[in-house]
């Protein structure tokens, strides 16, 4: 295959990667930031996806006048309202879960792992109730669906923007980890609890904050995600397993492993895809299990509670 | 040649020198030391000699074969055994598993599947002598994480004993041991003294000198004097420094 | 005091558990239960105990061991389908196949420990389920492999056909019984007691001679390999083979089971854990349609209250307080 053969495959693993890696990231901050393995990451980027679907299509539990009007309003108002209100009604299931996990700090990280694994299947186990088993489709605004024709290929039109979308919501966690107070802060907690303590904030609070922050970087990916993946019980699962894929590569605990991390996961992804796309997924698990073999802590990883 | 000898040992953590040609020898049959202050690189000295690190130059030689880099399981299996500062049990064990699990017989016995753990009757005996031998005879069947922390030195020696190794490094034994403990713990090497070729970092300087055949005094990564206890308090390096003072 | 310490190789506990298990086929109907519970039961049972080798004996936290019990269903299917359809056969395939794949695994990860174990056997599962949904050749994808005869049981001039629900249940117990048996004798062989010290402490079982890479890759190709028998009674009491018990859904479950039961701390909780799990599937099931939920939530209590699991609240530490612990 030529060169300008590969150029789809190459892009579109470069925008698949920018949405791993804002799929990995708030994996990433929780369990970077927390030592926490949080395996419900992806039923919260599901819940995301299916409120997002509530939103925008609308099926929200609403009188039904109300519910008129607001279908009334253009698809795109009501995806962009998506896009922004859907993480807001996620956030406090990661409260939640925060609250429950809490028993299990300073413990084994295997409790917290198995805790989330619980608390994942009894979230996808609430999705098939309230929505059933069925696939949805998160309808996308004219204006960024479709597709378009350059060098005399179509290209998905949507695929660009939510890479953008995805570099913008990487940006701003950078920006709030890397440039406030509360980055520091949280920085700071994360090596070393007492430091915080010391400073007169409470530990405590600054918990509840990085997993909602967390949380809600795991909903706003699935509301971007929901176009292109599809909507349905599984999706979860089928998430979580790229991220933590992702983490482990690019090294836990690095902001940019995570990124190049996605990159390198979504490339690969990709290009496997141009030759066999049947078993692209897999090519994911093979650059892991390569990786870690010679590198043991991941690209980026510094030593970390994974090694307790 | 002496029974164990390490050559011009050279370690660096990224740009941070730990050891700078360090060359130690230890003669069969005696009590050596090390000893020198906190952070002088005593404990990364022992853990390159034990194997847990590999040295970036330098050779480590045990009863003439050149053993530096091997494994920590292979090093332990050629004779060679250690305590660890921090303490470092079987915790769920009894005092006596911990024991048992680490004499020759069982470790020869590690495929075995089916049989009984310590259904021999000679491991049986064998933890327990041990056990009196350290003075844990009446604790045989305590678990070992509710032991008191005297209890609990005593018990990594015996563990270390249980190898039957030709050399035992000692990790600053007294630490965290009030005077009483000291004191029963000195009787314990003194006892050991001529069983098995014994070498002991510690920074609790008494304790060293009453003991010791040799000592060899460790600082910023270096070898900066060695000799018998009596020549290293006339020594003016030990005698500058902090150590001096305590001697 | 001073005596051999051994410990005995048949307990009252197992014997009552074994008597127990035989009396199922009697009563489980009269309970408005059926027949084949009892032999799904028994099939979870032994995968457990052969799960729990590794995480409750070992420390070594699987999280995708349903890779191997997978492997043994597919094996003892292949085996039956294209090779030669004896019972005897196919199940030692069923612990070949499973116990290869665990080598394969071990090679990779018996240098870790904690977490990285577990995310890794997590990519492993993962490796392993995707090849069997997309190899639609050999393993009929998702489809699965059908067709999958309940071969007789041939004990030299005896007989025994196994298409009946209750005479399958009979020969899953002895086999059960078997695995039980020879998992009790390893947890408290040299071999199980080292696995148990190299759980505490790794750097301890080093420093004490030994190479504790071998002994927790050979624990997981065990465990694979017994796993995988499981497998292989699954594959012929459902008469099919399916990717989906490799899932990590099903990996998990097992976990849950184990844990639920209490295996780290009694040899017999995940016994007690794959009965819980699979009551709560069909009893909850029956009166709602999320029992995963409330499954989930008691698992997730369990998690939070009660680590050691439904087996730590009525059955006390193996090994006595000596009297004069507190003098």
């Amino acid at each position: 295959m030529s060169i300008v053969g590969l150029l789809p495959h190459l892009v579109n693993g470069l925008a698949l990667g920018l949405l791993f890696a804002l799929l990995a990231l708030g994996f990433m901050l929780i369990l970077g930031l927390m030592e926490q393995i949080n395996l419900a990451h992806g039923s919260l980027f599901a819940l995301g996806a299916y409120f997002a679907h509530a939103i925008a299509t609308p099926r929200l539990p609403l009188p039904p006048d109300m519910l008129q009007v607001w279908a009334q309003v253009p698809l795109g108002w009501r995806f962009t309202a998506a896009m922004f209100l859907a993480p807001v009604l996620v956030a406090p299931f990661g409260v939640i879960l925060e609250r429950l996990m809490r028993r299990t700090y300073g413990r084994d990280p295997l409790y917290g792992l198995l805790l989330t694994f619980g608390a994942a299947m009894v979230i996808e186990e609430l999705i098939r109730i309230a929505w059933g088993t069925r696939d949805y489709m998160l309808p996308v605004p004219r204006g960024i669906s479709g597709g378009f024709l350059m060098l005399d290929l179509i290209w998905s039109t949507y695929r660009f923007w939510a890479a953008g979308f995805a570099v913008i919501a990487m940006a701003v966690v950078w920006l709030v980890i890397e440039r406030t107070r509360f980055g520091a802060l949280v920085k700071a907690g994360a090596h070393d609890s007492e430091i915080v303590q010391a400073l007169g904030h409470n530990l405590e609070k600054l918990r509840v904050w990085v997993f909602v922050l967390g949380t809600v970087m795991a909903a706003v990916a699935g509301v971007i995600l929901a176009p292109i993946w599809g909507i349905r019980p599984h999706m979860g699962v089928d998430a979580v397993i790229p991220a933590f894929v992702i983490i482990v590569l690019g090294g836990v605990g690095s902001f940019w492993g995570a990124v190049l991390g996605g990159l390198l996961v979504g490339m690969v992804v990709g290009l496997s895809g141009a030759y066999a796309s049947e078993w692209s997924m897999l090519s994911m698990y093979l650059l892991l299990i390569l990786i870690v073999t010679f590198r043991s802590r991941g690209l980026f990883g510094k030593k970390s509670v994974l090694e307790a | 040649m002496a029974l164990f000898e390490a050559h011009q040992l050279h370690l660096r953590f990224g740009d941070r020198v730990v050891l700078e040609d360090v060359s130690l020898a230890f003669e069969a049959g005696r009590l050596s030391g090390i000893m020198g202050p906190n952070g002088a690189g005593k404990t990364t000295c022992f853990n390159v000699l034990t194997g847990r690190y590999r040295p970036d130059r330098g050779r480590v030689m045990f009863d003439g074969a050149d053993i530096t880099g091997r494994s920590p399981q292979a090093i332990a299996r050629l004779g060679i055994a250690r305590s660890f500062q921090l303490m470092n049990l079987f915790d769920e064990f009894t005092v006596f598993e911990n024991v048992a699990i680490a004499l020759p017989q069982t470790r020869r016995r590690g495929a075995d599947p089916i049989g009984q753990a310590y259904g021999d009757a000679t491991v049986v005996e064998e933890a327990h002598e041990l056990l009196d031998t350290v003075g844990l005879g009446a604790r045989a069947d305590h678990i070992a994480k509710a032991l008191p922390y005297g209890e609990r030195r005593a018990l990594e020696i015996a563990v270390a004993l249980a190898s039957r190794p030709k050399l035992l490094f000692l990790d600053e034994p007294t630490a965290g041991l009030g005077s009483d403990g000291r004191a029963r713990l000195a009787e314990l090497v003194r006892r050991l003294k001529g069983q098995v070729t014994l070498v002991v970092i510690e920074h609790d300087m008494e304790f060293l000198f009453s003991l010791a055949d040799t000592i060899s005094v460790i600082h910023w990564g270096q070898v900066i004097a060695r000799g018998s206890p009596d020549e290293l308090r006339t020594n003016p390096w030990v005698k500058n420094s902090n150590l001096g003072k305590l001697a | 005091m001073r005596t051999g310490r051994t410990v005995p190789t048949l307990t009252p506990a197992m014997i009552a558990i074994w008597l127990a298990f035989a009396t199922v086929p009697l009563w489980i109907e009269k309970v408005g239960l059926y027949q084949y519970l009892g032999v799904e039961i028994l099939i979870f049972a032994t995968y457990a105990l052969a799960y729990n080798l590794v995480l409750g004996h070992s420390g070594l936290p699987s999280f995708g061991h349903g890779a191997f019990f997978g492997l043994g269903a597919y094996g003892f299917g292949l085996a039956q389908l294209n090779l030669v359809p004896d019972l005897w056969f196919c199940l030692a395939a069923a612990v070949v196949v499973a116990s290869v794949g665990g080598a394969l695994v071990a090679a990779f990860i018996s240098h870790r420990r904690g977490i990285y174990y577990s995310l890794l056997t997590i990519a492993f599962g993962q490796v392993f389920w995707f090849i069997a949904i997309k190899s639609h050749a050999i393993t009929g994808g998702e489809d699965g492999l059908l067709k999958i005869a309940r071969l007789p049981a041939r004990f030299g001039v005896a007989t025994f056909d196994l298409t009946h629900n209750i005479s399958l249940f009979y020969f899953v117990l002895a086999i059960f019984v078997v695995v039980s048996l020879l998992l009790w004798r390893l947890v408290h062989s040299p071999f199980g007691r080292i696995l148990k010290a190299i759980k505490q402490n790794e750097t301890r079982a080093r420093f004490v001679g030994y190479d504790v890479w071998r002994f927790k890759a050979a624990v997981l190709v065990l465990s694979a390999g017994l796993s995988g028998l499981a497998g292989g009674l699954f594959a012929m009491a459902q008469s099919s083979a399916f990717p989906d018990v490799m899932s990590l859904h099903y990996s998990g479950y097992i976990v849950m089971m184990t844990l639920v039961g209490g295996g780290l701390v009694t040899f017999w909780g995940p016994v007690l854990g794959a009965i819980v799990f699979l009551l709560a599937r069909d009893v909850i099931g029956a009166v709602t349609t999320g029992w995963m939920l409330w499954f989930g939530l008691l698992f997730v209590a369990l998690v939070i209250h009660k680590p050691e699991g439904l087996g730590g609240m009525f059955i006390r530490p193996a090994r006595p307080a000596p009297a004069d612990a507190k003098k």
